[in-house]
């Protein structure tokens, strides 16, 4: 990964050289040098977390850089907010639509210029014209579909005569038709001799629109040219950890399933976000569930928890349907779930230790009274065999490292006694020391027989633990590996959608 | 859906509905009620509500609420009538007023978009503030005395019955309506409060818009602070209290969203008339006038209440859909290791 320090060039329409960028103490651009020339398509692509997002919002305006310089046709700039990146001619169409549900489809593409109304208007008829796009502008913003607000999205850019535009995952929420006719476009905008980023978690996307492609990963590009130089394969090492050796990490024995029963089993399971998923999950094996972000794993986790509404299939639990019904009636019936977010939905930030561990377990705790003795002892008892660092039971939960908050959090999913545990993202902010611990309490669950569905975007760590996996892509489950065939190139392939129509045996 | 599209659509029109409903019910039961007398003297007295709800829509549009306008109306309304009292022109009156109402709403533009404090708190402080200053500035005594004059502007009328007072507010309704809908400017306040980031995105600036919807509301208040140094003659250190919460149940009435970014200028002023006419309302049904704030109160946490439940379900189906969207459509490949 020699990146050679190049000289910004005279003929780019924009020039990145040596971005860095810090959020707290945390390290998140590395020093990036990008170049994008008029009329060519850049895709980039990444892991979560690769700093892609923010390279894009340092180039837009919204984040500036610690380091490093952005040319713009050979000119230094100084991009301090999204107005100057605008006046520059960038324009950024996020993941999301970022539109003004109770505006019109007009006022959201004219909003912020001052020309008159009427010859705005005949400007976007004309544009849209051009492209061929009917879309009606008098309606209001809520009415349209993710597709039609994209429209509308690039429509803004356009009319703001973008020389750069910046598509994040611009498909991620497109339909197949929508998508091809996205892609005539990007075509049109090629000829038309503007640049574009395209962002995206799809590698068969690359090679169908892009003209050049850079692979980020930990803040740096491991990986950067034109489209043609390189294969799949290629870029799915781009998207790999350094010196890993693919088959060589250490897995524990084969399970024998035959002396295994299915304790949760997932029949034509349907909700927002993902789609007939069926599989099943053995008491005692770890089953990993790889994929992107988007991917509708926690979507489908939530579901099953009952946070969300499902819309058809089956949950069955130890033989019992569990379909739809409320959390409270999940966790008796013996599923639990350690959510994705622990600051958002996992602890109790000003409660001490001790009652964070049981309060997913207070109604077996107290008749109307809390039995502090049994909390105390609940709490001693994980501490220990988790090895929690606390000063005492009492200690308030936000003044605990991310690991050891994270063991509390699971402490707790364990109290209730699961029979099955769905564990999404569990070592996300926690330090490798804590990670270590982690994974032991995982391993310890499934020698004590408990089914554990894991969800998390670390590959490594699936590949370590799991059993068996199933990656999820666009919410379905596009394939699923038994224990010889989980390594990382496999499951990066399958995430990002590669060998989505194979089958690999 | 269809039904209840149209009805948000046009959420001024059914405030209409709402205010001339009433009326024909009190009319059936007391017909006094709809003498034209009567009916003028509620649209007469409903102006200085009119003003503080049009001030405080620019900040609720915005996605911010303001809840020290009755404070201000109050210092303001003390301000103008010492000065009037001492003989000063009414020019000098009206300008120390609106410094007055800017300042405040410089304030509390400053501390919720630079110090981000949340607008309910900080405008709540600045309420105590302002009320405070008011007892000092006047030893918490009443201001008294006001030319005959000046108070005579208030019942000057023309065409019958109608005053200067409340025809100049429909004027300035109007003017106002214009500019906030049909002008780039004006259409920031709505993209503030509708979608803070996307307003980032293009470039619009979201500070300074907040602090001017805040300036704005302030100098609306103060206005009304003056017309009611002219309409009742002498200012309590407690004038204008309880009014904010009149004024944001006038917009919330007149179909302006508390989340921000729906909502029109003359939705608040018709809500605004309902509001002032409550009192009279209860006094031709002959009950008490006293339950007027209760009602009020009751009012306004109703039509919350209602359309937050409208809303989530938007935001709910929304979000469904755009996950659903990410879903492959036609079967992906299966393969059962």
């Amino acid at each position: 990964m020699q990146v050679v320090e190049a000289p910004p060039i005279m003929d780019t329409m924009i020039s990145v050289r040596g971005i860095c960028k810090c959020f707290a103490s945390n390290l998140v651009l590395k020093g990036i040098d990008l170049d994008v020339r008029s009329g060519e398509v850049v895709a980039l692509i990444g892991g979560n977390g690769a700093g892609k997002s923010t390279l894009m919002k340092i180039i837009m305006g919204i984040y500036q850089q610690d380091k490093g310089d952005i040319f713009l046709s050979g000119e230094k700039v100084n991009l301090t907010k999204p107005a100057l990146a605008l006046a520059h001619g960038i324009y950024l169409v996020p993941q999301e639509p970022m539109l003004f549900p109770n505006m019109s489809v007009e006022e959201n593409i004219t909003l912020g210029f001052k020309d008159k109304k009427n010859e705005l208007h005949t400007k976007i008829l004309s544009i849209m014209e051009q492209l061929g796009w009917k879309l009606k502008l008098d309606r209001k913003a809520d009415t349209l579909s993710i597709a039609e607000q994209q429209l509308v999205e690039i429509l803004r850019g356009l009319l703001r005569n973008a020389k750069i535009l910046i598509l994040d995952e611009p498909t991620s929420s497109l339909t197949f038709n929508e998508v091809e006719s996205l892609f005539t476009l990007i075509e049109d905008l090629k000829n038309k001799g503007i640049s574009i980023f395209y962002i995206t978690h799809r590698l068969t996307e690359v090679f169908e629109i892009a003209t050049h492609v850079a692979i980020m990963r930990d803040g740096v590009i491991t990986l950067k040219g034109p489209v043609g130089e390189f294969t799949k394969d290629d870029l799915i090492k781009g998207l790999l950890p350094p010196n890993t050796n693919l088959k060589t990490t250490q897995k524990s024995e084969v399970l024998d399933y035959t002396k295994l029963k299915p304790i949760l089993e997932l029949k034509n399971f349907t909700g927002y976000g993902f789609k007939d998923i069926n599989l099943e999950v053995c008491s005692g094996e770890v089953l990993g569930v790889a994929g992107v972000v988007g991917a509708g794993r926690t979507e489908f986790a939530t579901t099953i928890f009952g946070m969300d509404e499902f819309i058809s299939g089956q949950v069955i639990l130890d033989g019992e349907e569990i379909t739809g019904l409320s959390t409270r009636t999940v966790l008796d019936k013996g599923l639990n779930y350690l959510p994705e977010d622990r600051h958002l939905n996992g602890i109790f930030k000003i409660g001490d230790a001790a009652s964070n561990i049981s309060s997913a377990h207070l109604r077996n705790l107290s008749k109307f009274f809390l039995n502090k003795k049994a909390e105390v002892a609940l709490g001693e008892k994980y501490i220990k065999d988790f090895r929690i660092k606390v000063t005492g039971q009492n200690q308030i939960m936000g003044s605990l490292s991310g690991g050891n908050q994270q063991k509390i959090a699971i402490a707790r999913v364990l109290s209730t006694s699961p029979k099955v545990v769905i564990l999404d993202e569990p070592t996300r902010g926690v330090d490798a020391g804590a990670r270590g611990d982690v994974y032991a309490i995982i391993s310890q669950l499934k020698k004590q027989g408990v089914a554990v569905l894991l969800i998390s975007s670390d590959f490594e760590e699936i590949v370590e633990l799991s059993d068996r996996v199933v990656t999820m892509y666009q919410g379905r489950i596009n394939h699923r590996f038994s224990k010889n065939q989980i390594d990382l190139d496999n499951l990066t392939a399958a995430s990002f959608g590669v060998y989505e129509e194979e089958n690999v045996q | 859906m269809k039904t209840l599209k149209n009805a948000l659509k046009a959420r001024e029109i059914s405030s209409l509905i709402f205010l001339i409903t009433i009326f024909l019910l009190v009319g059936a039961i007391n017909p006094n009620f709809l003498q034209i007398k009567n009916l003028f003297l509620i649209f007469n007295g409903s102006i200085v509500y009119v003003l503080l709800a049009v001030g405080i829509a620019f900040v609720i549009i915005s996605g911010e609420i303001d809840v020290s306008i009755g404070a201000t109306l109050g210092l303001s309304a003390a301000v103008s009538a010492t000065l009037l009292r001492d003989g000063n022109s009414w020019i000098v009156a009206v300008i120390a007023a609106l410094i007055v109402g800017a300042t405040v709403g410089l304030i509390n533009g400053i501390g919720v978009t630079i110090l981000k404090v949340p607008s309910i708190i900080m405008t709540l402080g600045i309420n105590g503030v302002v009320r405070g200053l008011s007892y000092v500035y006047t030893n918490g005594k009443w201001v008294e005395n006001v030319p005959y004059a000046f108070k005579s502007i208030s019942q000057a009328t023309m065409l019958n019955s109608l005053t200067y007072f409340f025809s100049g507010a429909l004027v300035v309704v109007f003017i106002v309506h214009m500019l906030l809908n049909k002008t780039g400017r004006g259409r920031y306040f709505a993209a503030v409060g509708d979608n803070q980031c996307g307003a980032q995105l293009i470039g619009i600036p979201v500070d300074s818009t907040k602090i001017k919807a805040f300036i704005i509301c302030g100098i609306f208040a103060a206005i009304a602070g003056v017309i009611y140094v002219s309409r009742v003659g002498f200012v309590t250190p407690m004038a204008g209290n309880g009014y904010e919460m009149k004024a944001i149940a006038a917009c919330v009435l007149g179909g302006i969203s508390l989340t921000g970014g729906l909502g029109t200028v003359v939705g608040a002023a018709i809500g605004a008339v309902i509001m002032s006419s409550i009192s009279r309302v209860l006094v031709f049904l002959q009950f008490s006038s006293d339950y007027d704030n209760t009602i009020t109160g009751i009012l306004l946490i109703i039509i919350v209440v209602a359309d937050a439940l409208i809303q989530r379900r938007v935001t709910e189906n929304a979000r469904r859909e755009r996950l659903s969207a990410r879903t492959l459509s036609d079967k992906g490949g299966y393969n059962n290791a």
